[in-house]
């Protein structure tokens, strides 16, 4: 069978083995039965697979819209505005006959490429930044970490207002305000990250063996950054979708007549006493992408550090 | 003689992702009155689970399938909350093992010590402090009106363990329990904590319960001793009888394999093959037959019987029952563990006079404050120096000790040889050449002769890369081309007796054990002369770290290699180092040949170290005047004179003025002290 | 203790000299004479001339920054475009409305969100964690905006419990009082949820700590051990309540223009489309000033409990 984990040199006076050591492997099943363990608890998350079908359902609605979507989302339809939702109408119309479900559907297209957009900006930059901070000298980390308090002390919607009272509204304003805000966020998980791996042992042999910072940086520092950063990634999603639809609430992003989960609110609210069902409508895609999006962060948290998990 | 606490037929799960892991099985031994009682386990042993059950303070995973803890016509393992409580804190007690985390951090000591007199309630606040300023100053804490105001962290690690006996001694309890209490310390202080202890016995007449894999420890301070294995109890006895005549293998070997009972240092470790079994699965016969070094194949079926000698117990086949052997156990000097007797020691390579390495009059110093604060402070030198005026060299083929405790720069040092910290002042050549004033672009390929070794074998391999790609990638850094990596990595592998089927592996799925040698491995790569070593055995169970170590002599013998080892283990280091350095706060006290500087120390400070090493042997406890005083003196404020004179017990007025300049006693061992101790005097004299 | 509250204070001012460096900035971005930006196209040519002699229009932009901080120190942010009236007077009318929209949301949050955390922490998996668990997700899910318009239209327009909008008449306190509840209800919502989560892993976690563990072998009681965890526990949620004061004003100003109630918020909305901008700088001064404020006085709570945090700076 087989023979000990490791050979020791042959022995004169101990005994062979008879009858076999047979000894298990213990520190590789166990890393196996780890591995399983951790597939297994993310598939019986309700939580976790609520979260998977809510963002699979969000993407493919977002994608596939112009194929799914009942109506044109701009095709006026006067004679029947302000319909309460029906078997025609599945979300009602608005009042200028447009088809609300529609209209929601195509929203879910901007909120799709604000959050693709802006999180994969955010994340990119948020992660270099972060990184250097953390590993660079302390006067760049003193320095960046003054400007993200900077950035950081402006409220969202102020930094929009003030952006937009120069600029106007429009998509990339909100685009460009939703990547400022949320820069920080990602450098400061990164930051930490990196702080914490700087001065691990791992990281000083690297630096014995000879390896380069970008090589360091590059190979041993970002792949052990990246976990927790998409986690957030994952956490911001709804952060994002939720600025945008709140600025094009309020007029400063999205304008009508484009369709977004934002103007939707703006046009109900306008019509709130008349036709209720516009801000209910509107508001719903809003929050089944927020739980998606949160249920799946938390799950891939559990897995990943389960120290902070929800205790199972 | 009184039972206070009796601890029978207890067992322990824990129910983890791996499975439900037996932790303890059918745990018994009593716990005599007015006794120490050591428990002696290696990882996985489940000592420290034994102590938790007592307290019912186990982890929410846990699950006591069976057995009964008296204490006091209660069973403590069926009292509810409520009478638990009444009585943790006041009949029984605990210290713990790491003083750092183990005391709430936003709390000054006072508040924590009034509130564990919360049910003395004729006590007024006048009085709780009272007392606990009187604790503080029964163990050792100077100055303790004022300090019992103080918050943890602003304690050193030394007087943060006192307060923490001192917190838990305040109610006068029967029972204490001490989990690993000196880990955690120094050597010199651990001396003092084992004397601070045995005080408290005496002053109290507390029963104290003592949970080590430290044998020397448990040797100095105990008077019965538990021996754990894997969840069971595998031998029990009176101190002098485990120690010198052990009846189970375990015992035996784990005694044998400790080199601070092994005098010949020319003799490999022995050490204990296999690892403890996977306690999930189901468990047959003897559970030390998978490594006992007489197993036979009835020992893996059939459990084996409970041989009783005075008061203690074994469980072997080879003591009682039909396989029982006249002839074990074997006297004391016999080793049972083989040591491949057959095999010769490998020569040591001679040793080349030019050194390879030398450091001369070496200086790091770390900045405490940016210039601002400095000057708002009035602070003129906002520095350490954390490595003050060293010289040592290293030949090709020697090893070299380098020996301090924490705070002692040893590490420090180590790092700045590699260049991985500056140097301030002084030079280190390597090879002939300068190597500190080198920019990094020139000393990279210098980089391929000295190799590092890290103290945290997993914390120190990049977590999400393969073993293959570790081992190998000092290869991909140093750009060596026309060389099959795979052929490398296993050549690698095999040098370091490490299976091949482990370079898929990653780190997280190694042992230490597996872990250290992927460092040796990588270090070993490019064909380095010089390797640093730090702590090689730190983590390590006593009864593996022979593994290593021979590991390290073998290729030594093979390659010619040389080794700088930084270590605070004084017993290890005897066996593997030809010549050792000792460091105090940076400085070098004295440096020499290994042999002689452990038979006749001449720096106090040395002697301390030596002496202040606990004794695996119960005959020699050291008397308890011999612990030295005080703590290493903070970086921040180094005296004036010689570091070490505010402790020194041979100091005079002199020494106080200027640090002691390095004298040679012969041409290869140098000391740093005015009043060296005198070469002629045998161990125990006292100044 | 001293010597951090210096070190932090200056910190602070840092901060606040970056955003008046980036508000003042913004000045000049916008194509055109800045004084007839300030004033407005209606603006007469002794007006324009007045505002450039006294913003020192013709100065070098340091120097103009200057004058701007300086300005701005003593109280003068320029005058509303339309009715002539300084900046600050404006703001001063405002600021009352916001601050008690602000305040009493997140108290109400804190009173709320704090012990709910607590108790699913200490009686982890009961029925009180599990309910909690599922509010606070709900809450949370809801944007805040979101919460204000179904509350408007199920609180005030469906069931007409309490007004739609406005702050309610000045001098009558509990018509005021029906007038805030339901924007601080809105505005509260999200947080409670957010800080009984945080407060939850905080508290869990701290409970996870050797100490924690410490303090039941010594025998202390539960309720005791409970305070222990507590004490170290509150730190980073004050950290976190402090932070959490930005996403409030920006709660608090959709609260405030979906409830059509006065408050700095609707002042720089309103401001946004007039293109009033002096009114827009004056109100985005004030406001990040406030939440810098807010950030600071949290940081010092936490160094006066923790005395850690008062050495390491």
């Amino acid at each position: 069978m087989s023979a000990s984990r490791f050979d020791p040199p042959p022995q004169s006076d101990a005994p062979e083995a008879l009858g076999a050591v047979v000894f298990m492997d213990a520190s590789r099943e166990s890393a196996h039965r780890e591995r399983r363990e951790k597939l297994r608890r993310f598939l019986t998350d309700w939580q976790g697979m609520i979260g998977l079908v809510l963002v699979l359902i969000f993407i493919a609605s977002a994608v596939f819209a112009p194929l799914i979507a009942p109506y044109d989302p701009n095709a006026l339809d006067i004679p029947s505005r302000m319909s309460p939702p029906s078997w025609v109408h599945l979300a009602g119309t608005d009042q200028l006959g447009r088809d609300t479900f529609s209209r929601i559907l195509h929203g879910g297209r901007v909120a799709l490429l604000i959050a693709a957009i802006g999180v994969s900006v955010s994340l990119v930059f948020g992660m270099a930044l972060g990184m250097i901070a953390g590993f660079g000298p302390r006067w760049l980390d003193n320095l960046l970490l003054i400007i993200f308090d900077a950035v950081r002390s402006f409220p969202t919607i102020i930094l929009a207002l003030a952006t937009v009272a120069l600029t106007g509204p429009s998509l990339g304003v909100v685009l460009a305000i939703v990547i400022i805000t949320t820069i920080p966020s990602y450098a400061r998980v990164a930051r930490t990250a990196t702080l914490a791996l700087k001065n691990t042992e791992f990281i000083l042999a690297e630096r014995a063996l000879g390896a380069s910072t970008p090589r360091i940086l590059w190979h041993h520092v970002m792949p052990n950054v990246m976990g927790p950063l998409l986690i957030l990634a994952a956490m911001e999603v709804p952060v994002v979708v939720t600025v945008e639809a709140g600025l094009s609430f309020l007029g400063l992003g999205v304008l009508p007549p484009q369709a977004s989960w934002g103007t939707i609110l703006n046009e109900g609210y306008l019509v709130i006493r008349d036709a209720p069902w516009m801000v209910v409508a509107g508001g719903i895609p809003l929050i089944l992408t927020t739980l998606g999006f949160t249920f799946l962060g938390e799950a891939l948290r559990d897995i990943f550090d389960p120290r902070m998990s929800r205790g199972r | 003689m009184e039972t206070l606490l009796n601890i029978d037929g207890l067992s322990v799960d824990f129910r983890t992702s791996r499975g439900r892991v037996k932790a303890l099985r059918d745990v018994s031994f009593p716990v005599r009155k007015g006794r120490i009682v050591g428990i002696v386990g290696e990882s996985g042993s489940g000592k420290s689970t034994v102590l938790w059950s007592i307290l019912g303070l186990l982890a929410d995973n846990a699950e006591v399938t069976g057995g009964t803890v008296e204490f006091q016509d209660h069973d403590l393992l069926r009292l509810d909350e409520a009478g638990l409580r009444a009585v943790r804190g006041e009949e029984i007690s605990v210290v713990f093992q790491d003083p750092m985390t183990s005391q709430i951090p936003v709390l000054p000591y006072l508040r924590q010590m009034a509130d564990i007199l919360y049910r003395r309630k004729g006590m007024s606040a006048q009085d709780k402090r009272a007392a606990a300023a009187d604790m503080l100053r029964r163990v050792g804490i100077p100055d303790p009106e004022t300090r019992v105001d103080a918050y943890p962290h602003e304690f050193s690690g030394g007087m943060r363990q006192r307060a923490g006996i001192a917190m838990s001694m305040l109610t006068g309890p029967k029972l204490l329990l001490a989990d690993e209490p000196t880990t955690a310390l120094d050597v010199t202080t651990e001396a003092q904590i084992i004397a601070l202890m045995r005080q408290m016995r005496t002053e109290f007449d507390t029963t104290i319960v003592v949970v080590s894999h430290n044998l020397g420890l448990i040797a100095e301070l105990c008077d019965d001793v538990v021996v754990l294995y894997a969840g069971e109890v595998v031998e029990t006895g009176e101190v002098h009888d485990i120690f010198h005549n052990a009846r189970h293998p375990y015992t035996r070997a784990l005694l044998e394999c400790d080199p601070a009972r092994i005098e010949d240092v020319s003799v490999r470790l022995p050490v204990i093959p296999g690892d403890i079994p996977d306690l999930t699965g189901t468990l047959h016969g003897c559970i030390y037959a998978s490594r006992c070094q007489r197993v036979m194949p009835e020992c893996h079926t059939i459990a084996p019987p409970v041989a009783h000698r005075g008061t203690g117990i074994a469980k072997c086949h080879l003591l009682e029952g039909p396989l029982a052997d006249p002839d074990w156990p074997p006297p004391v000097d016999v080793p049972t563990v083989p040591r491949n007797a057959g095999a010769p020691v490998p020569a040591r390579p001679v040793v080349g006079e030019e050194p390879l390495l030398s450091v001369t009059d070496l200086n790091v110093r770390f900045r405490t404050m940016g210039p601002l604060r400095a000057r708002l402070r009035g602070v003129k030198s906002p520095y350490v120096d954390a490595v003050l005026d060293v010289s040592l060299s290293v030949r090709p083929g020697e090893t070299v000790g380098l020996v301090g405790e924490s705070g002692s720069g040893k590490t420090t040092l180590g790092r700045t040889i590699l260049n991985l910290l500056k140097a301030d002042g002084g030079a280190v050549h390597f090879d002939g050449q300068e190597t500190s004033a080198m920019a990094e672009r020139q000393f990279k390929p210098r980089r391929r002769d000295m190799a590092m070794m890290f103290q945290d074998p997993i914390g120190s391999l990049s977590p999400r890369k393969s073993v293959r790609a570790l081992i190998t990638e000092p290869f991909t850094i140093h750009g060596i081309k026309g060389v099959d990596l795979d052929i490398e990595a296993e050549r690698l592998a095999d040098m370091v007796r490490l299976q091949r089927a482990f370079l898929a592996r990653y780190p997280h799925e190694l042992s230490g054990g597996q872990a250290r040698r992927v460092g040796v491995a990588r270090a070993l790569a490019l064909n380095p002369r010089l390797i640093i070593a730090d702590e090689p055995t730190a983590g390590l169970d006593v009864s593996v770290q022979g593994e290593i170590l021979n590991l390290m002599a073998d290729l030594q013998a093979e390659h010619g290699l040389s080794y700088l080892i930084i270590t605070h283990n004084l017993p290890v280091v005897r066996h593997i180092a030809d010549r050792l350095a000792i460091m105090y706060l940076g400085r070098i006290v004295e440096d020499g040949p290994t042999a002689d500087i452990f038979a006749a120390p001449a720096h106090p400070y040395t002697r301390a170290l030596v002496e202040g090493v606990p004794k695996a042997d119960p005959d020699r406890r050291r008397p308890e005047a011999a612990a030295i005083e005080g703590e290493v003196p903070s970086l921040i404020r180094r005296p004036p004179g010689c570091d070490f004179a505010a402790r020194c017990p041979r100091v005079q007025d002199t020494c106080r003025i200027a640090k002691p300049p390095h004298v040679e006693i012969t041409p290869c061992h140098r000391h740093a002290c005015l009043f060296p101790l005198p070469r002629t005097t045998t161990d125990w004299e006292m100044p | 203790m001293l010597a951090y509250l210096v070190k932090r204070l200056t910190l602070s001012l840092v901060v606040v000299a970056l955003v008046l460096l980036l508000l003042f900035s913004m000045l000049y971005m916008i194509p055109g004479n800045p004084a007839i930006i300030a004033l407005g196209t209606r603006a007469s040519p002794e007006a324009i001339a007045e505002y450039s002699a006294r913003m020192g229009l013709d100065e070098p932009v340091g120097m103009q920054f200057l004058i701007y901080v300086g300005n701005a120190l003593q109280g003068d942010l320029g005058s509303d475009v339309f009715s002539g009236r300084p900046v600050t007077d404006v703001i001063g009318e405002r600021i009352g409305f916001t601050m008690a929209l602000i305040f009493t949301g997140m108290t109400w949050a804190v009173l709320l969100g704090v012990p709910l955390g607590c108790l699913s922490a200490v009686r982890q998996n009961g029925w009180i964690d599990h309910v909690t668990g599922i509010l606070s997700v709900g809450t949370i899910a809801i944007p805040s905006f979101l919460v204000s318009i179904w509350a408007l239209l199920i609180f005030a327009l469906q069931l007409r419990w309490l007004p739609a909008i406005g702050a309610g008449e000045p001098g009558d306190f509990a018509d005021q009082l029906s007038h805030l509840i339901l924007p601080a209800f809105a505005i509260g919502l999200g947080w409670v949820g957010y800080l009984a989560r945080m407060v939850r892993a905080s508290m869990l976690e701290v409970l996870g700590e050797p100490y924690i563990r410490s303090a039941r072998a010594y025998g202390l009681s539960p309720r005791k051990v409970t305070g222990y965890a507590l004490q170290v526990a509150i730190l980073p949620t004050i950290t976190l309540i402090g932070m959490g004061f930005g996403g409030l004003i920006s709660a608090a100003v959709f609260a405030e223009i979906i409830f059509s109630r006065p408050g700095l918020g609707k002042m720089i909305f309103d401001a946004v489309s007039d293109r009033n901008f002096p009114i827009v700088q004056g109100g985005v001064l004030v406001a990040t000033g406030f939440y810098i404020f807010v950030v600071l006085i949290s940081d010092l709570l936490i160094a006066s409990l923790d005395p850690r945090v008062r050495q390491s700076l």
